[in-house]
């Protein structure tokens, strides 16, 4: 069940901002602030398998943390743990940009926010290009396997080598489709684009960047 | 005259990084016409269908010459947005197609970049939806449509701003013969309706009876017929207007094969054994032996689990139920080299299959690649790709070989090639291909395997006798498409 739509210029804000706070609050307010944030926005947007995946990882991550320091672990394996717990909740969200938003969803409120178009189409064919990527890979895998080339962590100069090299090909022939695809449906055409899927700014939107900017005030007075 | 849409007038075009391009054509379209665009791959007619939908000079670079007109302004001073308010493009292939991944979303994804009032963009998803029968198919991932279902929406895309030009790029080249057929009947309701259309394609079969022009591209220059009967009088090799006039059987075509010929008398070596074997509801208890010394062609509509199949024998995938046994790993050419590509260059390729000098260097001979044996396999065209890959198969040491569609895409002339090279692999491995090129089977298949709803549905060997089973396989394919088209 879905309580509440949320502009994606909001995630986008919320995504921008998040990292940057760690460098101004403490972290371990920080931490739990954002992780209960990205909760109740995601329970909120009815995002349930997200949730699942936010609190299993998170708590996985966590876990495994608090147990090496308790037998006094700290090197730089436990140093990766703390930056996946501290960034685990900004990707979750972020994770909803790519697959909640139509690239015309996407298009229509970054240029809300008046931003020229060469970035607005930039940003959109970016973020859109993660499905791709992650697809490609799947491919890209499949046929090393098949061609009996192993994808192993014992090589993995080698199999990152075998693995990125038909991905930037991918990626180059990629950029051009698709912006083939986008200028023959008249991307370029000058003046204000329409849009068919309304992305006004709400009071919701309004809300929900309140609770965030008051939970990091928060973190300056605790 | 006055129903002219389109003229060129002695157009041309030089890429700015080669010296490869199209010269002084000339030709006039007039409305409601179907016009065929055909020629040997490299004879330039991507290059001259990009020139009339804008890609070029808007994305690819180089000098462009003379004048395409529609009425009294030049399309090559014009802007690409101009431009596709009357010109509507299609691509080949369905991930090119899409900027987005949701129906609706690229449905009025040009309405919107033209500014289009929502009411307006109602109004015209409505009418799209009657005119293409789109229910059912409105706010749906694309991803997840058909072949035939993402072609009606392609199609509905490029038409979505009332263009009255429609560009097709090689339209059938990922289609079975019956979405081919639909599609041939679709461009002939456009037609009625008095839009003009523009197929660049290798194959036309689709095409018979309806076209009303047809250019043929050679070395940069455009010959213009001014119906079919010309075109078919004009001594280029046009069988593919009708498909089941082809005689004969393999490579040179002269082959008569009687039933049984094909058996042999000593004892098969059965390389792989697919027994009751289902996956999800895609495949149904299928069974099948394949053996050394045989091209055994894999046949059905598009989506009915051929590269499911060939998949589940490699192990990809596992089967929900059955077995399948093959001696040792299958070796599987996908229909998109650009994923099989891993070496630094084409030599390093075919070493990284076999580590013999002398062998690789030899094939690459014989593939015509020689000169190219430093190049990074992706600097390749697709059809040196495409040989690589066969060089790839040429030197591996499996027992099972399986094609994905080897041919799609291809010119007669480089279809004959590829079918003389998997010809040869069979004295050393059973061959599986994956096919919808009827012309294709015909040359290299001993054996087809007919694949209906998930489950064989004929297996036979190919002969004389059995080529009604053949043909009666294509037509049902098509029979298939036109009652759920109705």
């Amino acid at each position: 069940m879905k309580f509440l739509e949320v502009n994606p210029i909001v995630l986008v804000l919320i995504n921008i901002v998040s990292p940057t706070m760690y460098i101004f609050t403490k972290a371990s307010y920080l931490q739990f602030f954002l992780l209960g944030f990205a909760a109740c926005l995601l329970i909120l947007m009815g995002s349930f398998k997200r949730l699942f995946v936010l609190l299993g990882i998170y708590g996985v991550v966590y876990a495994i943390f608090e147990t090496s320091t308790g037998l006094g672990v700290f090197n730089s394996w436990t140093s990766y743990l703390v930056v996946i717990i501290e960034f685990v909740p900004c990707l979750v969200l972020a994770s909803l940009l790519i697959s909640k938003y139509s690239s015309s969803q996407l298009l229509s409120a970054l240029e809300g926010v008046h931003l020229p178009r060469t970035v607005v189409i930039a940003a959109t064919i970016t973020i859109k290009y993660i499905p791709a990527f992650r697809r490609e890979f799947g491919y890209i895998k499949e046929s090393m396997r098949l061609r009996g080339i192993p994808f192993t962590i014992r090589r993995p100069l080698r199999s990152f080598k075998f693995f990125i090299v038909p991905q930037l090909f991918r990626c180059a022939s990629l950029t051009e489709e698709v912006t083939a695809a986008g200028l023959v449906k008249g991307i370029n055409a000058p003046g204000r684009r329409s849009s068919y899927y309304s992305q006004r700014f709400r009071v919701s939107d309004a809300l929900v960047l309140a609770v965030f900017a008051g939970g990091l005030a928060a973190g300056f007075v605790i | 005259m006055s129903d002219t849409v389109l003229e060129a007038r002695e157009l041309g075009f030089c890429y700015s990084e080669s010296e490869e391009g199209i010269k002084n054509n000339s030709f006039k379209i007039r409305k409601g016409e179907v016009v065929l665009l055909t020629g040997d791959s490299g004879s330039g007619k991507t290059t001259l269908l990009k020139c009339l939908n804008g890609l070029i000079p808007s994305v690819t670079e180089g000098e462009i010459t003379g004048q395409l007109l529609v009425g009294d302004k030049d399309l090559c001073e014009m802007k690409m947005f101009e431009k596709n308010r009357f010109m509507g493009s299609v691509f080949q292939n369905p991930r090119t197609q899409f900027f987005t991944e949701n129906t609706t979303s690229e449905l009025v994804f040009p309405m919107e970049n033209y500014g289009m009032t929502k009411a307006d963009m109602d109004k015209r998803i409505g009418e799209l939806r009657e005119e293409f029968g789109l229910d059912g198919l409105l706010d749906r991932n694309i991803h997840t449509l058909s072949s035939g279902e993402r072609q009606k929406v392609a199609l509905a895309c490029a038409l979505a701003l009332g263009q009255k030009l429609l560009l097709f790029d090689e339209p059938s080249a990922n289609l079975d013969y019956g979405s081919a057929m639909r599609l041939g009947r679709i461009i002939k309701g456009l037609k009625e309706k008095g839009i003009t259309v523009i197929v660049a394609d290798h194959r036309f079969y689709y095409l018979s009876g309806i076209t009303d022009k047809v250019l043929l591209m050679n070395d940069g220059s455009v010959t213009c017929y001014e119906s079919e009967e010309e075109f078919k009088n004009s001594g280029y090799d046009t069988r593919s207007f009708d498909l089941f006039s082809i005689k004969g059987f393999g490579i040179s075509g002269k082959e008569e094969r009687k039933s049984g010929e094909n058996k042999r008398t000593t004892p098969r070596e059965c390389v792989g054994k697919i027994t009751d074997v289902s996956y999800k509801n895609i495949v149904s208890d299928v069974s099948f032996e394949l053996y050394k010394g045989e091209v055994a062609a894999l046949i059905g509509s598009n989506g009915v689990g051929k590269t499911t199949l060939a998949r589940l024998m490699c192990g990809s995938i596992r089967p929900t139920k059955g077995k399948i046994k093959t001696s040792g790993m299958p070796f599987y050419i996908m229909q998109d080299p650009d994923y099989q590509l891993f070496g630094t260059s084409a030599e390093n390729e075919l070493m990284m299959v076999k580590k013999d000098a002398d062998e690789v260097r030899t094939v690459l001979e014989s593939l015509g690649l020689k000169d190219k044996r430093k190049a990074h396999p992706f600097d390749l065209s697709g059809g040196q790709k495409q040989r690589l890959q066969i060089g790839m198969a040429v030197l591996c040491d499996r027992d099972l070989i399986i094609f994905d569609e080897p041919t799609s895409g291809l010119d007669s002339k480089s279809m004959e090639k590829v079918a003389t090279r998997i010809n040869g692999l069979r004295n050393k491995s059973s061959v599986l291909v994956i096919s919808h090129d009827y012309e294709f089977i015909r040359r290299v298949a001993d054996r087809v395997i007919y694949l209906e709803e998930g489950r064989v549905k004929d297996d036979y060997e190919l002969s004389e006798d059995t080529l009604d089973r053949l043909n009666g396989a294509f037509r049902e394919m098509e029979m298939k498409q036109t009652c759920e088209t109705a």
